[in-house]
Order: C-alpha cells, then sequence, then structure tokens
C-alpha cells in the first residue's frame, strides 16, 4: 500500500515467483536454441536471437492473459496474480530484445533512420500477402513498452487507478496486434499447420476463458432486489455470509460488499483503491478487509487503511431485521465511518 | 460464496493454504510444460536455412581487376585461365561506391587497373562478394590497362524468367533468410542504399540462376525496382554474360507482380 514507493517491496513469495520466471524463460530460450542448433545448424545467431525471443514474448503473453480469468473462476489461482507484474515486465524484455535485434537487422546501417525505414521500406500497406508486418510489432511493442514503465505502483498512483487500469487494458490490443504480426510475417513465408493449430489453440483458451468469466460476472451484476422498504435494500439473510468473508450486491449500479466478522456486519464499496480488486472476494484478517489481489487492507467500519496508509473507499449503512440485512443505497463519503451492525 | 477451509492467499504472508499451493504448483507445471512444447513446435516449423557464409569477424585480401558491369566488381583468377567476378559491397546497407571514391580521386580511369581490396568475404552457391568497411584498405597494385576487362557476350535478346528480386548481400550470406516477406523491408533498404538488384530463379530441378538486374542501357537501377522486391515476380529483357556473372537489361516497369507470397526461401 501506498504511503512511499520503494523500488520494489520484496518479500519471499515475489522472490520465488521471480525465480519460476527466470527457470522458465530460461527452459524455453534452452529448448528453442537447442532444438533449432541440432535440427537446423546453419542458422545465424542474429536469426537465432530474434526467433527465440520473439516466439518466447508471445508464450509469455498468453501466459499472464490465461492468469487473469482463471484468478477470477478459482481464487486457488491468487499467487499467480500477486507477482504477474514482474511476468509482464519479463515479457517486454523478451519482446523489447526481439524488436531491438529486428530493428537493428533489417531496418539499420541504411540511409534513413530505422524507425522510418520500418514503415517505408515496404509501402504495401493494402495488400495481405505483403503487408509491413513489422509495424504492427511496432506498434505492440509500443503497448507493451507504456505498459511495463508504468506497472510500478507510483504510476499507478499518480496516474490514478482508473486512467491506469485502462492503460493496461491495451494488452488486448497488443495481443491482437502481435497475432497479426505473426500471421502476416513469419507465418507466411514458413506457414506451418503446427503453429497455426498452436497459435489458434491460444486463441481459444484465452478468448474462451474471458468469455466465461465475463458471463459469470455478469450474471451477478443483474441480480438485483425487488425487496425496497423505505428506501433500503434487502440484500441477503445473515447467515448466507461466511464468517470473516463478504457478499457482493449491485446497489445503485455499484458493487458493494457487506462484511460478516466479530459478530458485526459491515458493508463498503466493493472496489479496491489499488487495481480494482474485488474486495467482496477478500477476508477479515487481523480485523482488516483484505484485498484478495495484492492484500491492500482496509477498516471494515470507516473504508479506511489501517495508518500509516491513506486509502479510503465509500461506506454504506447497514441495517438488519429478522435475521434480513438491508443496505441504503446511498454511499457514503470515503472512509466516513458506520457503525457495524450487532448480529 | 464458497469457504474454502480458510483458503485465503495474502502474498506478503506465508500461510498459503495446502490446496492454493497445490493448483498454483500445478499451474506452474502446466506452463513449463506449455513452454516447452511452444518452443519446439515454433523450432521445428523453421524453413531449412541455406548454407551461406559471411565472414564477419574474418578479413581477406584480394587482388584482382577491377570494373563496373555496372555495380563494382573484382576479377580475380582462381586457377590458371579461371577467373571469378567479386561484387563489391560497402558497409551495412550500402554500395561500395562511398568506399571507392578516394581512389577514385586519386585514378582517374579506375577500370581495368588492378586493385587490392582487404573486405569480408560473403559466399554462397559459387558466388563471391566482397564487403569493404573502410576505405584505407584499398590500394592500387597496377595501373589501367583496357585489355584485362571481362569479354561481355550476348546471351538472348528477350527472354522472360520468374523469380525474386533480392539484395545479393544478405541473400548470399549476411542474412538468414536473406529473401522473401520477412527480409523484404531490409532487401528494399539495401537496394535503395546502392545493394545491386539481383534476380534470382529456381528452376525444376532446385538449379538457381542468378542475373545482375540493370536498366536497358546497362546503367545501375536502385530506386526503381523497390516495388518488386522481394515477391515472386515475371520479369524479361535481355541477357548479357560477363564470364561468371548474367546481368539482366530490363524495362522496371514491364515487371509483373505475380501477388504470390514468397516459396523459395
Ligand atoms: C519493433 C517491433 C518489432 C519488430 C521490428 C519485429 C520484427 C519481426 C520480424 C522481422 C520477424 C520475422 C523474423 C524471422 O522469422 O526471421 C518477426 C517475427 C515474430 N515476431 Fe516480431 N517484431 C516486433 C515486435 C514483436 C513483439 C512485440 C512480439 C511479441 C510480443 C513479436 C513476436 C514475434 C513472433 C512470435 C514472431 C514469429 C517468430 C519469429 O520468426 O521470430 N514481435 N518479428
Ligand atoms: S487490487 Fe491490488 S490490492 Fe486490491
Amino acid at each position: 500500500m501506498g504511503v512511499n514507493y520503494q523500488t520494489v517491496l520484496w518479500n519471499r513469495n515475489k522472490k520465488i515467483y521471480d525465480k519460476w520466471i527466470i527457470l522458465g524463460m530460461l527452459i524455453y530460450l534452452l529448448c528453442f536454441i537447442g532444438i533449432t542448433l541440432i535440427t537446423n545448424p546453419e542458422t545465424s545467431i542474429e536469426t537465432l536471437i530474434i526467433r527465440a525471443f520473439g516466439t518466447l514474448a508471445i508464450a509469455l503473453l498468453h501466459v499472464i492473459l490465461v492468469i487473469g480469468p482463471l484468478v477470477r473462476l478459482n481464487s486457488r489461482f491468487s499467487p499467480l496474480l500477486y507477482n504477474r507484474r514482474h511476468l509482464g515486465v519479463s515479457m517486454f524484455l523478451a519482446a523489447l530484445i526481439h524488436g531491438g535485434f529486428s530493428i537493428f537487422q533489417f531496418h539499420s546501417l541504411g540511409n534513413v533512420n530505422p524507425i522510418y525505414a520500418l514503415f517505408t521500406s515496404n509501402m504495401d500497406y493494402g495488400s495481405l500477402t505483403n503487408f509491413p508486418f513489422q509495424v504492427l510489432g511496432f506498434f505492440a511493442l509500443i503497448i507493451l513498452f507504456i505498459m511495463a514503465s508504468t506497472s510500478h505502483d507510483f504510476w499507478l498512483k499518480n496516474l490514478s487507478p482508473k486512467l491506469w487500469k485502462r492503460l493496461h487494458m491495451m494488452v488486448y490490443l497488443a495481443y491482437t496486434l502481435v497475432i497479426l504480426h505473426v500471421f502476416l510475417g513469419a507465418l507466411q513465408q514458413q506457414p506451418s499447420l503446427w503453429s497455426i493449430s498452436m497459435l489458434s489453440l491460444g486463441f481459444i483458451i484465452i478468448a474462451g476463458l474471458h468469455i466465461r468469466t465475463s458471463l459469470i460476472e455478469s450474471k451477478t451484476d443483474k441480480t438485483k432486489t425487488e425487496d425496497i422498504v423505505d428506501g433500503w435494500e434487502y440484500v441477503c439473510d445473515i447467515d448466507e455470509i461466511p464468517e470473516d468473508r463478504a457478499k457482493i450486491f449491485i446497489v445503485n449500479n455499484e458493487r458493494i460488499a457487506v462484511f460478516k466478522y466479530d459478530n458485526k456486519l459491515s458493508a463498503i464499496s466493493n472496489v479496491c483503491k489499488h487495481q480494482g480488486g474485488p474486495l467482496g472476494e477478500g477476508k477479515v484478517i487481523d480485523g482488516c478487509v483484505t484485498c484478495p489481489w495484492h492484500g491492500y487492507q482496509y477498516l471494515p467500519h470507516n473504508g479506511q487503511s489501517p495508518p500509516p496508509f491513506t486509502e479510503k473507499i465509500a461506506t454504506y449503512n447497514l441495517k438488519t431485521e429478522n435475521n434480513k440485512i438491508y443496505v441504503h443505497p446511498e454511499a457514503m463519503a470515503e472512509g466516513t465511518e458506520v457503525n457495524p451492525v450487532i448480529i | 460464496m464458497k469457504n474454502e477451509e480458510d483458503d485465503f492467499y495474502v502474498g506478503y504472508l506465508d500461510n498459503t493454504s495446502t490446496k492454493t499451493k497445490k493448483t498454483t504448483r500445478l499451474f506452474v507445471v502446466f506452463s513449463l510444460l506449455g513452454l516447452i512444447a511452444i518452443a519446439s513446435i515454433f523450432a521445428l516449423t523453421q524453413n531449412t536455412f541455406k548454407n551461406s557464409t559471411f565472414e564477419l569477424t574474418t578479413s581477406t585480401k584480394i587482388t584482382g581487376v577491377y570494373h563496373e558491369m555496372p555495380y563494382p566488381m573484382l576479377k580475380v583468377k582462381t586457377a590458371e585461365n579461371t577467373y571469378k567476378n567479386i561484387l563489391l559491397l560497402g558497409f551495412g546497407k550500402s554500395s561500395a561506391n562511398p568506399f571507392l571514391e578516394k581512389i577514385r580521386s586519386k585514378t582517374p580511369k579506375l577500370s581495368g587497373s588492378i586493385l587490392s581490396i582487404e573486405g569480408n568475404l560473403i559466399y554462397y552457391n559459387g558466388k563471391t562478394l566482397l564487403q569493404i568497411t573502410n576505405d584505407e584498405k584499398i590500394s592500387l597494385v597496377e595501373k589501367t590497362n583496357p585489355n584485362r576487362l571481362p569479354k561481355v557476350e550476348q546471351v538472348a535478346n528477350n527472354m522472360e524468367f520468374k523469380g525474386e528480386v533480392i539484395d545479393p548481400k544478405c541473400y548470399f550470406g549476411v542474412m538468414k533468410p536473406g529473401k522473401g516477406k520477412i527480409h523484404r523491408s531490409c532487401a528494399a533498404l539495401c537496394i535503395a542504399g546502392g545493394i545491386p538488384p539481383v534476380l534470382a530463379t529456381n528452376d525444376e530441378n532446385n538449379i538457381s540462376e542468378y542475373y545482375l538486374i540493370t536498366d536497358k542501357k546497362g546503367n545501375p537501377i536502385h530506386k526503381d525496382i523497390l516495388p518488386y522486391i522481394g515477391k515472386p515476380s515475371l520479369i524479361n529483357g535481355k541477357v548479357v554474360r560477363v564470364e561468371d556473372w548474367y546481368q539482366l537489361q530490363i524495362d522496371v516497369n514491364s515487371i509483373q507482380d505475380l501477388n504470390q507470397p514468397s516459396k523459395i526461401y
């Protein structure tokens, strides 16, 4: 949580995560380079680097893109989300080596600036067979660069979580560009049923997982209460909420989380101030609502992060009647103290 | 909401439940297997590379008769009465001409003189090229004598070829692959930079022949041919032989783009 920023707040789990990232990348590179040297030894070192890192980047991009929906579908995948930004930065570095070497190899040492050359040395923008596929890779790399360079919490805070989130949604645009980059480039020159099927399968897996999660989430978003008494909306019965946990509801078109802990009930906004994680899927630990994504904490009765942290979220008024919980749909200002309902 | 035995992960705490640990481990194992599969498929579906060579780190000194047909070349004696014409190129995506300026200013008639040049060899399929990286490494051995110039023979007045326009520097060794779509932008830059365009053809028996492309009068072409590089095309023109090289004299506007993906690798 943000009071001041260090380069990376290290802890044991992040270190383990990073070790596996490095190991995975090394295994990939050894495999690609080893197999190429054995089966196709006349390769050149530049081509080997360009291809090893380009394909590594697209492989990592797939891993990154399946983590999000998997965690939404089953919280046991949560550890994978915790340090996903390092996976993102590693993928960017692989893509940068690929793009950098390609620009040096194919577009430099000519009589014009390499970036200008990238856009102008093949002008068949109107043709599919001849399309300058490098341009697509270039834009993807720019997006990945923007994401990697703003991945730190410093930027998250300074750009505002909303803008940051929007920026990071561009990963889907980058993915689309990369797929087109490969289909209009390398795959045209060396088409193979294997690689085409593999990339198609990757697309089906990613799209399938995303569609599933969004179907499930839009279902919860649609459940609206009919039972409104004097402006108070019935949400659920007390015993439907497990101890130290919450249930998520939509009131006034906002997602809220109603927590049960220590024989008390409190309602807060469901949206974490960090990256918009679903607080209602979090847990009360040491008296604090803890976000399932990266562990930001909030006090349930006032929506404030415990000192020295300064995050604040909206709170809501609750009341109970015969084991039934009612919410007043109007959000209180962020950080407003609301007395918990004693049960 | 399912509440598994207290299954809640917090990254900075060491209280991860066994089930979460198991799921994570499973994901990691699957990802590693996935990475190995992806690496293998990408590696195994690459086209076979040619055995072309670029001696990037070794320089070789060669001595021969300088001439232009119309691109700078050095005619080198390889055995008694056998000669090889070595195409001269500059550093990066540049022709040899900027590197020849100095010696040209000192030697008014360069064609027909004997030069000694140190550079990096590029060779494949019987053709040899030399990259010059330093104009200090060119020296005059003997003054010009027109009798030393190679003989030019007419082969055909109008012949049609199916092939791909390539840049010989990359094609004959500097890059793999040095042709086709992947390499197209690079080839365009090379040829724009003065490297001679070459037509590479491939017959049914996979025998390749190469033709240095010039305009109808035998003058160099560069910019005009850029849109046709790296794609299968139909080209016709007059064929001339200069010892071990062919020259194809064409009208650029008559090149027909076959609109096919590049096949020859
Ligand atoms: C400036 C940006 C980029 C340039 C100039 C570029 C250029 C190239 C070139 C020339 C190739 C063909 C190489 C060959 O097969 O010999 C290629 C292929 C490829 N690129 Fe890129 N690329 C860029 C960005 C990216 C990015 C951001 C990614 C993925 C995250 C990517 C992924 C790939 C993949 C998977 C291939 C096919 C495999 C291969 O042949 O390497 N590229 N790219
Ligand atoms: S979204 Fe990161 S901690 Fe809540």
